[in-house]
């Protein structure tokens, strides 16, 4: 893979991946020292102050696609890709909001510690067989970026890039357990925040914006030099469903995101998790509000000045390159190095915590909890290796992969988690039959597997939007129309939820006795599936976009 | 009492999960309400800047809110199950 981007001096580029991985096998050394215990492995203890989970939440949310990906793709679709990256921020308040806190007070894992509890072991199986799919996708867009990051500093092969990092960044999280990834996404998104919006400020007074003191919000002054080369940069393009198509596959997606609940999971109290998220939202809006900002002069740079940025993953580095010194442009890269590390300990600790806990939790019960933390590393290792081995032929965008399989996730766990712990009478078959349906029913509609079986077109079906309009509001539908069926048939007693499930929901929302009439309402349940089916209708209805 | 802390946890979730997806999706009501775009601030067409700090700023707000309300909803039913000699999972009692 050629680059328009390398350091002229490689050994700028080693001193600053030195220096980051050894900050980062430092504190997975420390952190491992404190790892006793299934909590401290799985949880950190449930541990973590509001400010250092704040800062660890939005390392873990901001991939590497924030340097790379995410600019690329502000070139390609302009404006409408801002919006969609704005709304990522719901995510966290917003799981924190409907099962976060819940899931905490029983002292979860993983999401799938409370489909154990909620639902038993086939639906546990179900939901974390898509979650580890899902998780190793993820994990993949990052090994790519990596790769390409270590290809663009050090001016090596793309495999042998991948290979370098790929063991690298596997060993220190190896290490560490989720009291390294918390302390060192904390550090990690201090090292992003710094390198996205400081350059950024050099930059922008390279290009004559009297706004450099603040790059986040104060390159107004630039806007009528872009409308004048670039009249379409602000416009919306698309129409309302496009934008309602953001909530099934890309708010409600990530709500299930393993990786981001258990950051909320390692909270030191439930009341401490609502507090992270004010911190989370405040540091991620300032990373968030930066790449915007380089999308911005991305655009900006090749209008002004005529200059065509081929490779548009590179546009923040190309900027970096043209107007600041080498040693700049190479602590950039150690940002996006950092992006990338934080989330992919994030994903590897969630494979690690499904597996080891949830998965052998079922197919072990009388495993010892020493050997489960053993086998929870094992599959911490070997969920980055196969990462590595499936990165070895990427993608044309980096983030396409990822986003498409939010939409997946939405179709898959989504409901199960929400209205397992909003209404009693969610069925477990339903839930087993459902998820799947969807799930493949969403992959056979997008462009991805069965070219000519496709729901929209464009951007729009390969980032899964049109498919999860169909698939995700299908899935919630499905579910609650199938839980009111199987519950009532005497046949399929044995999949009702039971007595002991149903106390479940109340001793999490903080309760200290049972109610039967609470949480197992019929009415809007329904209502809710009616209109849940005409989204979907919406949804197969021929796209534009 | 205990029917009147089921509704207002209820009616928190939705207010706050209405005040997120709007804070989140603020730019949704632009496309639908075209007559909203138009002006500028700080340089900016209005409908670009304020998205944006309704997806920083604005929904940093609705989570300090969140946070007070619900915090002090869990002190609420504490109370309450301590009121009527019940004990509510907790790290005290192991999340159990």
């Amino acid at each position: 893979m050629s680059n328009e981007f390398a350091i002229d001096n490689v050994w700028i580029g080693i001193i600053v991946v030195a220096i980051l991985f050894a900050i980062c096998y430092f504190i997975g050394w420390w952190a491992s020292k404190m790892t006793t215990s299934e909590e401290d492995f799985y949880a950190a203890g449930f541990k973590i102050g509001p400010v250092t989970n704040g800062l660890s939440m939005a390392a873990t949310w901001a991939s590497l696609a924030t340097f790379l990906g995410v600019i690329a793709l502000i070139s390609k679709l302009q404006v409408p890709f801002v919006y969609l990256w704005i709304q990522w921020a719901i995510s966290i308040p917003l799981l924190t909001l409907l099962y976060g806190t819940s899931l905490r007070r029983m002292k979860a894992f993983t999401p799938a510690t409370f489909i154990k509890a909620r639902y038993g072991k086939g639906a546990t199986i179900t939901i974390v067989l898509w979650m580890i799919l899902i998780m190793i996708m993820y994990a993949l867009g990052q090994m790519i970026g990596l790769g390409q990051a270590f290809e663009m500093l050090f001016g090596i092969p793309y495999n042998v890039a991948l290979i370098v990092s790929g063991i690298a960044t596997v060993g220190f999280i190896t290490m560490g357990g989720m009291y390294g990834a918390s302390y060192n996404a904390a550090f990690q998104m201090i090292i992003m925040t710094v390198a996205m919006i400081v350059p950024m400020g050099a930059i922008m007074k390279a290009m004559g914006s009297s706004g450099w003191w603040f790059p986040p919000l104060a390159y107004g002054d630039m806007v009528p030099a872009m409308l004048k080369v670039l009249p379409t940069f602000f416009d919306m393009k698309y129409d309302v469903r496009w934008y309602f198509a953001l909530i099934p596959a890309f708010t409600l997606g990530p709500v299930a995101l393993p990786h981001l609940a258990m950051r909320v999971f390692t909270s030191s109290s439930v009341k401490n998790a609502r507090w992270a998220v004010v911190w989370f939202v405040l540091f991620l809006g300032l990373l968030f509000a930066g790449t915007y900002t380089s999308g911005f002069a991305g655009n900006y740079f090749v209008a002004t000045t005529g200059k065509t940025i081929a490779k548009a993953d590179q546009t923040l580095l190309i900027l970096n390159v043209f107007y600041n010194p080498m040693w700049v442009a190479a602590f950039v890269m150690g940002g996006a190095l950092a992006a990338g590390l934080s989330t992919v300990g994030g994903n590897l600790m969630a494979i690690s915590g499904l597996v080891g806990n949830d998965l052998l939790g079922i197919l072990a019960p009388k495993m010892e909890a020493k050997s489960r933390i053993r086998w929870g590393f094992v599959a911490l290792g070997m969920g980055g290796v196969i990462a590595v081995l499936l990165a070895f032929k990427p993608p044309k965008f980096l983030v396409t992969s990822i986003l498409w399989a939010f939409g997946l996730l939405a179709s898959t766990a989504t409901p199960g988690i929400l209205l397992g712990v909003w209404w009693k009478e969610a069925n477990k078959l339903a839930l087993i039959v459902s998820a799947n349906i969807c799930g493949l029913i969403f992959i056979i509609i997008s462009p991805h597997v069965f070219p000519s079986i496709v729901i929209g077109k464009g951007a729009t079906a390969a980032l899964g939007m049109s498919g999860g309009l169909v698939t995700v509001p299908l899935s919630f539908a499905l579910f609650i129309f199938l839980s009111l069926i199987f519950n009532r048939m005497p046949a399929l007693s044995a999949w009702a939820p039971s007595l002991a499930d149903k106390q479940v929901i109340d001793r999490i929302h903080g309760w200290g006795d049972y109610d039967e009439n609470r949480y197992n309402g019929k009415v809007w349940p329904v209502v809710l599936a009616l209109v849940c089916l005409l989204i979907s209708f919406w949804g197969l209805q021929p796209w534009k976009f | 009492m205990k029917e009147q802390l089921y509704r207002k946890e209820i009616w928190i979730t939705i207010v706050f999960s209405v005040l997120l997806m709007l804070t989140g999706h603020c730019a949704t009501l632009f496309v639908a309400f075209p007559f909203l775009k138009g002006g500028t601030m700080w340089g900016f067409p209005v409908e670009y800047i304020v998205p944006i700090l309704m997806g920083w700023f604005g929904m940093m707000v609705v989570c300090i809110a969140m946070a007070l309300v619900c915090n002090k909803f869990d002190d609420d039913m504490e109370e309450f199950a301590k009121s009527q000699g019940q004990t509510v999972m907790s790290d005290k009692t192991g999340g159990k």
